[in-house]
């Protein structure tokens, strides 16, 4: 009855936004914005790819314009990580066993992938100011670097500690840059580099050394939550 | 300097602190003493972000309405980690996060980075409850908080798709340029729904019995001082600058809030466990002061918020470490618990009164002055509504406090530490101060949060 009365009360409220929205001449149909009344105009004009440099518009606005909210989807995910290790429990870790025993070859041929799919998320990452990527997927790809590890070897630990070392100086160096804007120039999170030639690898300003730092914490995030969703705490 | 700092330092030492974590209680309350320090020294105006101006990048605005707000949750934040330095140690680094995610809250005049900010003191919230060890409860209060943060951030992409700005000057502008209400109302519910949940209305607010009812000496505090004060004053700054509630909307949110008062102080009447008692009235509580939000009576409605965070801060304070000594919190089983402890028993005593609103505390004169803005509206009915709440209010506080007095079957012995003890003598000589010395009280008014005019001058 009450699984239902809750259907019920979807269809109808999403009734209700669908007839609200179809009727609203201010909300345009899909993809008929006229863009020279928006703010996001604002972003494509030559002035402004020049100002943040990053030919990846997508890019200049996630980390140039609103670079401050990315700071924020950064935190978020740095307190998911932090909560899931609470709730995990604090003491002594080891692995759960794997219900098959991982042959040599499986053992080998993960690791050989390893090293690729770790080069694959490091271009992601130094490219992401130039072609559509960048920090927060190069860094999901580490971690799935190491959670194929995980998953290929029963044994397999990766090194923790280093990881939560990382995810805090990476972070703290996120901010750092931030207030280096303010002290150097005038406000938080502001370019003090040179802007450079627009399409090259070294230009944007302070937007790839973010990304690095980016792609480093939510790598080793990740890899934290997968160590800690893959072990449990020692039977004493 | 600017205004940054109390969401940049708080974030920066959240980073480091897992390096350290020992140390992590301690760097907050460092941080916690150095906002309030910033706060006496910043000038207000705005603050630009990454050296792009609105609309294009994001701004924060410290204006007095927000740094009131900052001052109270930065204080109350350092008072609950001082007390809970030994108990709940390894919370320090979320505590850091949820200063960070509130103090960005209040500060920030962008839609989506409200948003970023709201997930952010969210999560930190869920962990904070996770204290409790009642992770049902724990994973209720986040199911719901994410459906709400959900509907929130639709509504805010339903206003970009319509207006195409994110800021709220330009967001306002575009609104009164428009000049059709009908078209703002989904939006402007769907964003009324998602703050509802954690401002704790009714009828979003299911989570607040697992959350609050089983809280500990940090949680308690946390979620019903901390969080709801901030939660009330965005609530306020939106209905104030954004919202403007007209028409039917208008009349459906008074409704429902006027039945949360009255429903929130019902069921603190009808239960028998003072921590139930205790949220309950939270819940009424927060629903009159989102009203007073929506009559315009903003003045009276952050003085209101402030009072009811310090009493519920002392309230909260002494019966989660009296149960936890105890081990329940039926009413029954905490009989006599001021016998022994008539210090704290004074300070508990004061608190409540002033939550009911008797004379000479400051609850009172607040009480008395928005009733009378709310009279001066012509709102007889909501004043009525009010009246016969705090008459329940007064019943079911009069009856705990009755019983916290008089020894019962079983003689128990609660000890409070020294620092509990001056943090309840300080806040209930604040209360009591305030209730006679009103100068202060009546220096701001209800113009005190006008976002736009000085997001357009500067």
């Amino acid at each position: 009855m009450k699984n239902l009365f809750g259907l019920l009360l979807s269809l109808v409220l999403g009734a209700f936004i669908i007839l609200a929205l179809n009727n609203t001449a201010a909300f345009p149909a899909f993809g008929e914005v006229d863009l020279a009344d928006r703010v996001s105009e604002q972003y494509f004009t030559d002035g402004n790819v020049a100002e943040v440099g990053s030919a990846n518009i997508v890019t200049a606005i996630v980390v140039g314009y609103r670079g401050f909210d990315t700071l924020g989807e950064v935190t978020v995910l740095f307190i998911s990580a932090l909560g899931v290790a609470i709730i995990f429990g604090e003491k002594k870790q080891e692995r759960l066993d794997l219900k098959f025993k991982p042959n040599f070859m499986l053992r080998v041929g993960s690791r050989v992938l390893f090293g690729m799919i770790l080069i694959t998320s490091i271009y992601i990452i130094f490219h992401g100011h130039l072609t559509p990527g960048g920090g927060f997927p190069g860094g999901a790809i580490i971690a799935s670097a190491v959670l194929l590890l995980y998953l290929t070897d029963d044994r397999f630990r990766s090194n923790v500690k280093g990881f939560k070392i990382l995810e805090g100086i990476a972070g703290s160096l996120f901010v750092v840059i931030g207030l280096l804007g303010l002290v150097l120039v005038t406000s938080f999170l502001q370019n003090f580099l040179p802007a450079g030639t627009v399409g090259d690898l070294l230009s944007a300003g302070i937007i790839p050394i973010i990304y690095v730092l980016i792609g480093l914490k939510v790598g080793s995030e990740i890899s934290g939550i997968v160590d800690n969703f893959l072990t449990e705490e020692e039977s004493a | 300097m600017s205004a940054i700092l109390l969401v940049a330092i708080p974030l920066l030492v959240a980073f480091l602190s897992i390096l350290v974590k020992k140390y992590a209680p301690y760097l907050l309350i460092i941080v916690g003493l150095f906002n309030l320090v910033m706060l006496f020294l910043l000038q207000d105006g705005g603050v630009i972000i990454g050296g792009f101006d609105q609309p294009l990048g994001i701004n924060l605005l410290l204006n007095l309405y927000s740094r009131i707000a900052l001052i109270l949750i930065n204080a109350l934040i350092v008072v609950i980690a001082c007390l809970n330095i030994k108990d709940y140690g390894k919370y320090g680094s979320i505590l850091l996060l949820a200063m960070a995610g509130l103090n960005g809250l209040v500060l920030t005049v962008d839609l989506f980075n409200f948003f970023v900010f709201l997930e952010i003191s969210g999560i930190a919230a869920y962990l904070i409850t996770s204290s409790n060890k009642k992770p049902t409860n724990t994973f209720h209060y986040l199911a719901l908080g994410a459906v709400g943060s959900s509907l929130f951030l639709f509504g805010v992409i339903i206003l970009y798709a319509m207006y195409g700005t994110l800021n709220y000057g330009a967001m306002i502008e575009a609104i009164a340029a428009n000049n059709n209400y009908a078209e703002v109302v989904l939006p402007f519910t769907l964003m009324f729904i998602g703050l509802g949940v954690e401002a704790k209305l009714l009828p979003f607010n299911s989570w607040v019995k697992g959350a609050l009812g089983h809280s500990n000496t940090m949680s308690g505090p946390m979620i019903a001082s901390v969080y709801a004060a901030a939660l009330s004053f965005v609530l306020g700054r939106m209905i104030d600058n954004l919202f403007l509630f007209q028409g039917t909307l208008l009349t459906i949110v008074t409704v429902l809030l006027t039945v949360g008062i009255l429903l929130g102080d019902f069921m603190a009447f009808s239960s028998t466990k003072t921590r139930e008692i205790l949220l309950f009235s939270s819940v009424a509580q927060a629903s009159i002061v989102a009203l007073l939000f929506v009559n315009g009576v903003v003045a009276w409605a952050v003085w209101l918020i402030i009072a009811n965070a310090l009493s519920k801060t002392v309230m909260f304070l002494v019966i989660n470490k009296a149960t936890k000594e105890v081990g329940c919190d039926e009413t029954k089983s905490l009989q006599g618990l001021f016998t022994k402890n008539i210090l704290v028993g004074l300070a508990f005593t004061l608190a409540t009164l002033s939550v009911m609103g008797l004379p000479l505390l400051v609850g009172f004169m607040i009480k008395l002055n928005f009733l009378t803005a709310l009279a001066g509206a012509g709102q007889i009915w909501l004043i009525v509504a009010i009246l016969i709440a705090s008459l329940v209010e007064g019943i079911y506080f009069v009856r705990l406090l009755v019983k916290l007095w008089y020894k019962g079957e079983n003689e128990i012995s609660v000890k409070y530490n020294l620092s509990f003890k001056v943090v309840f003598v300080v806040i209930a000589l604040a209360l009591l101060a305030f209730g006679s010395y009103t100068a202060p009280m009546n220096q701001i008014d209800n113009s005190v949060d006008a976002v736009t005019e000085v997001v357009n001058n500067g």
